[in-house]
């Protein structure tokens, strides 16, 4: 490797930066304090209505109703979540939820990661049609699609079960999964691709290698996106699925409020609180993912 | 072979091999039906929620009659059981037993969705005595589909010691509740107070005014519809609805009646009465030792104002191929016993000769119903009454205006 | 960097090389015939088996008459161009077609301006409030509509919303008992509210991803240039942004164009009426509360002409951007 063609070394991760010049460094950290405050308004601001949601979980049924509002909850109380739990098959929303949105996940990232890598590297006949196909099926309205589809899975005997209705989720989240991760993929610099094919890989299974890193915060976002979608989905988990055993979490919370009387407030929220856990958990765990460094990191491998 | 041509036949073959070139429709039955001997019941949560025990003691009982039959039952919330009903129509197979609302049923007999039961009518418990508002619409042009299941009306929920204090009876007519309004508003002058909460477009309410004064919604003369909230007895029931309301409500015109719920307003403090289904009493707050009920009065002394008869009915869908099993379990949920069973829930049974003296059944002695015309559901969607109502309180349109565009729409619609 | 003869010639076709000119991304001499069809397969086939029928039978019963009565018995009645000609004759549609593409730009520019704002804050912020937000965000992504509109449903009821008791406490003007749902606009506003909101988290979350992907020494290099904040974001950060920035936003047009369930759920079924319908809710009271399957089918192919017309000139230059490689 002659010297022209070799990247400067890559910056260290921002956390061992050599230290800046003094004066820099006080100036970046006035500013960042004001960022910092930034953020956090805005976190109130968008959050707030999250606030409310939990906190009602924990108000008693009086705070909730009450004509003023109450701002904190001052007499917190787990009855809420105690009925929650205590509802008919709880659990076994949660589990079939799980099951179904993480085989969604996984294969759909799969499947689509090689599709946009399809359609972001290559040329081929059928590419402009296809790439338009992708983009296509999310422009038709879902609601009419409902009874059509139930149709063809009966037919092919997947009503009530766990896998139509992760077929399905797959097929609403691979569209939009490829046409972003295709985006992903055209948007890595070209010097970090050339640099990384200096190391003179022609198979398939090494280019792919190398794509990986290099697309990984795009991986994490429509993974989460292919998640959050999945299991809040509703309508078509209500029309497909009859046993109640069988139905996810977001059917299982539809019982509080489907009732002909009134609605318990408090334990609809401590059943949303319960079942946001798990998005929250998975996010957790993929975050980390999304940052600086990690395509210098690529590169330099 | 070039394999560009190649991989554009291999496009073009996937996309037309998952395309059946048969046509969509499906005669045998599918892969959905668990197993042969399954009956198949679709109950509304209210069923698992309130009396799971019934339920319970009817597939005990069927289980018993058909040896070797196992009950299914599957429960659906209101806001979408007709989507999912409306699936299992298009392709699958439906279930066997259906439980719908009174106000779903024309628009679903007249599209030929349940079974003709007329000729059992006589098989199901104290079927001569059915209640009027759910025989009607059980009925479809003189045949029967469904059986009534149970019901229930609207009653007037009252705070006794603000009564008390305003020194005021439970009113015997309408005039009397005037007084009475007027009383407990001179007791509690604040803004936010009503001595009868009515949200402004509570149309259970304001039809409950037109029919007590002889009006009707609409009336089908001649192999036709024709809305009749312009007839002079309407007006005048409308007339009523807006006096009283002006006395009485210091609600929202403009807001319906979940948006608040009524109780909560109760429970606030800020009503000293509503009206509402007779379940109101569960939701009341720090006043449930303060908490009773009266049936609303009509402008006729003795007489009681008709409310409105919400309620459901079981039907069987015409694909079902468990006809007889499906008759036998309904007529086992429905029969004397277990409608004694739902009334002490708290529900109205579904027979005239099985009232008890609670105001809620008491409240069900005039009811009043929709026209049972298959487009009644688009009306009701379409908020056709529920602006007119808003219009009159708000002094937007005159009575006799918001009335005759409102009939004018409603013989549109129930024509189409 | 002057050559773009790469010393692993291997790696490359031979060609002459092209001076000062970029070539063209050569992988695709590389792997010649079935590997792109492979690739694209699986996805093809999965949506095909899934859709291809509804989709089929979608067109299909446009042409259809097809209410409660046809569903039962499982056959249509070809009527040709009715559904089609009926919709395009009411004037209804065309009002909520004017008032859906006003609602889709208002909400489309909000996204997409206050998602990409949010998105440089956070690279800026520290780690910890980082997490912070981003958890925030994913909580909010993460309600169920149903329970999110609930809790806007009381943040602004008329009697006791901490809206009202806010604005009223703030002094900013008498808000006791203010129906925020009495008025078309004051229905749709506070539903852009509920909808850009939601959209929120996604928008930022995937240009932060995107963010990621611009390489720190280039940032640095022109800042120690001297650039300012503005134009290195115009050219360094936004030419690397520009394909998730054209997919965000066709894909926020699609989105925007035909919601339902949060506009429904907030403005209430019982005050929807002809002058607050979008189009979402047309189809829906139209078509499908009417049971009148054939004319849903319609309206739906209509919405999926009309979004393509909208979105056409992003989702071309997506295209356009493969080319150029």
């Amino acid at each position: 490797m002659t010297a022209e063609t070799q990247l400067p070394p890559p910056p260290l991760p921002v956390e061992t930066r050599p230290p800046a010049p003094p004066r820099r460094r006080r100036r970046r950290r006035a500013g960042q304090t004001l960022w910092n405050l930034l953020g956090l308004a805005l976190l109130v601001l968008m959050a707030f209505p999250v606030y409310w949601m939990i906190s009602t979980a924990f108000k008693p049924d009086d705070d909730i109703n009450g004509f003023t509002p109450t701002w904190l909850p001052t007499h917190p109380t787990l009855d809420h979540f105690r009925e929650a739990m205590s509802r008919p098959f709880f659990w076994d929303g949660i589990k079939n939820s799980v099951i179904i949105v993480s085989v969604t996940v996984l294969v759909s990232m799969v499947l689509a990661f090689f599709a946009a890598v399809a359609l972001a590297k290559f040329r081929f006949t059928g590419l402009k049609l296809f790439i338009v196909l992708m983009i296509g099926i999310q422009m038709l309205p879902q609601a009419g699609l409902i009874i059509p589809l139930y149709v063809v899975l009966a037919r092919y005997g997947q009503v009530n079960t766990l896998t139509g209705v992760t077929i399905t989720y797959m097929t609403f989240v691979l569209p939009f999964t490829v046409w972003t991760l295709r985006g992903f993929l055209l948007g890595i610099p070209r010097e970090l691709e050339e640099a990384a094919m200096v190391d003179g890989s022609t198979r398939v299974g090494a280019f792919v290698r190398i794509l990986l890193p290099l697309v990984a915060p795009g991986l994490v976002a429509t993974s989460i996106f292919a998640f959050i979608t999945s299991w809040n989905e509703y309508i078509f988990a209500r029309v497909l699925l009859n046993d109640q055993g069988k139905q996810t979490a977001t059917v299982w919370l539809s019982y509080f409020y489907g009732t002909s009387k009134h609605t318990d407030w408090g334990a609809l929220m401590a059943g949303s609180t319960l079942i946001a856990i798990p998005v929250v958990i998975f996010f957790l765990i993929v975050q980390r993912r999304i940052a600086f460094g990690l395509t210098a990191g690529a590169v330099r491998g | 072979m070039n394999p560009r041509i190649l991989g554009v036949v291999g496009l073009i073959a996937a996309l037309t091999f998952a395309i059946p070139t048969a046509t969509a429709t499906t005669g045998s039955k599918s892969a959905t039906r668990a197993a042969a001997n399954t009956l198949t019941v679709w109950l509304q949560i209210d069923a698992q929620s309130s009396w799971p025990d019934l339920v319970a003691s009817t597939n005990r009982e069927f289980e018993r009659r058909y040896p070797g039959w196992t009950v299914d039952v599957q429960y659906a919330s209101w806001p979408d059981h007709l989507q999912k009903f409306d699936a299992t129509l298009a392709g699958g197979s439906p279930p066997d037993v259906k439980e719908m609302g009174n106000t779903e049923m024309t628009k679903y007999m007249a599209a030929g969705a349940f079974t003709n039961l007329s000729a059992d009518k006589k098989t199901f418990a104290n079927s001569k005595n059915w209640l009027g508002g759910l025989a009607a619409s059980t009925t479809y042009n003189g045949k029967l589909y469904g059986v009534p299941y149970y019901a229930g009306s609207r009653v007037v929920t009252y705070r006794t010691d603000l009564f008390t204090r305003a020194k005021v009876k439970v009113p015997k007519t309408l005039a009397q509740y005037t007084q009475v309004a007027r009383k407990l508003r001179a007791q509690n002058g604040k803004r936010s107070f009503s001595p009868v909460y009515i949200a402004g477009k509570d149309w259970y309410v304001g039809m409950g005014f037109v029919y007590d004064y002889g009006g009707r919604i609409a009336i089908f003369k001649g192999g036709k519809w024709a809305g009749a909230l312009n007839s002079p007895r309407a007006i005048a029931g409308l007339n009523a609805f807006k006096r009283f309301f002006t006395v009485a409500s210091r609600a929202s015109k403009t807001t319906i009646e979940t948006r608040p719920n009524p109780y909560d307003v109760y429970a606030q403090g800020n009503a000293a009465s509503m009206i509402g289904p007779a379940w109101f009493t569960c939701c009341v707050g720090k006043f449930k030792a303060e908490t009773k009920q009266f049936v609303m009065p009509s402008h006729t002394r003795g007489k009681v104002m008709p409310g409105f008869l919400g309620g459901s009915d079981l039907a069987i869908p015409a694909r079902s191929d468990a006809k007889p099993q499906a008759k036998t379990w309904i007529r086992i949920f429905t029969n004397t016993q277990s409608e004694k069973t739902l009334q002490a829930k708290g529900n109205i049974p579904n027979a005239t000769n099985l009232l008890g003296k609670s105001i809620n059944e008491r409240a069900a002695a005039r009811s009043w119903f929709v026209p049972t015309a298959k487009n009644w559901v688009n009306v009701e969607n379409a908020n056709v009454l529920r602006t007119m109502l808003s219009d009159i309180l708000t002094g937007k349109a005159s009575v006799q205006k918001a009335a005759t565009t409102a009939s004018k729409s409603i013989t549109r619609m129930l024509n189409r | 960097m002057s050559s773009t003869e790469a010393p692993g010639g291997a790696a490359f076709a031979a060609e002459a090389p092209l001076p000062r000119r970029r070539r063209p991304h050569t992988a695709t001499r590389l792997f010649r015939g079935a590997v792109p069809y492979a690739l694209i397969l699986p996805v093809l086939a999965a949506v095909a088996a899934i859709l291809g029928y509804p989709l089929y039978r979608l067109v299909r019963i446009s042409f259809e008459q097809y209410g409660l009565f046809e569903l039962i018995q499982r056959k249509g009645i070809p009527v040709g161009w009715e559904n089609y000609s009926s919709v395009l004759h009411d004037p209804v549609f065309w009002d909520t077609l004017v008032r859906t593409v006003i609602f889709t730009i208002a909400n489309v520019a909000l996204t997409m301006v206050l998602g990409t704002l949010i998105a440089l804050l956070l690279v800026r912020v520290s780690a910890v409030v980082r997490v912070l937000l981003t958890s925030g965000l994913v909580l909010v992504w993460a309600m169920p509509p149903v329970v999110a509109v609930q809790v806007w449903l009381w943040m602004t009821n008329y009697e006791n919303g901490v809206l009202n008791y806010a604005l009223t406490k703030l002094r900013l003007g008498d808000y006791f008992q203010h129906d925020w749902y009495a008025t078309p606009f004051s229905q749709l506003a506070l539903s852009t509210t509920l909808i850009v909101w939601g959209a929120i988290p996604f928008v930022v979350l995937t240009i932060y991803a995107g963010l990621a992907q611009v390489p720190r020494e280039l940032v640095e290099a022109a800042e120690v240039d001297g650039a300012r904040s503005w134009r290195i974001f115009k050219d360094v950060t936004a030419p690397i942004l520009k394909p998730i920035l054209l997919i965000l936003t066709s894909l926020a047009i699609i989105w925007d164009f035909g919601v339902f369930t949060q506009p429904f759920l907030l403005i209430g079924q019982s005050n929807i009426q002809e002058s607050n319908y979008l189009m979402g809710i047309y189809l829906f009271e139209e078509g499908y509360s009417k049971s009148d399957f054939g004319r849903g089918a319609a309206i739906s192919i209509l919405m999926l002409l009309i979004v393509a017309l909208l979105s056409v000139f992003y989702v071309r230059k997506m295209l356009r951007l493969g080319d150029l490689r």
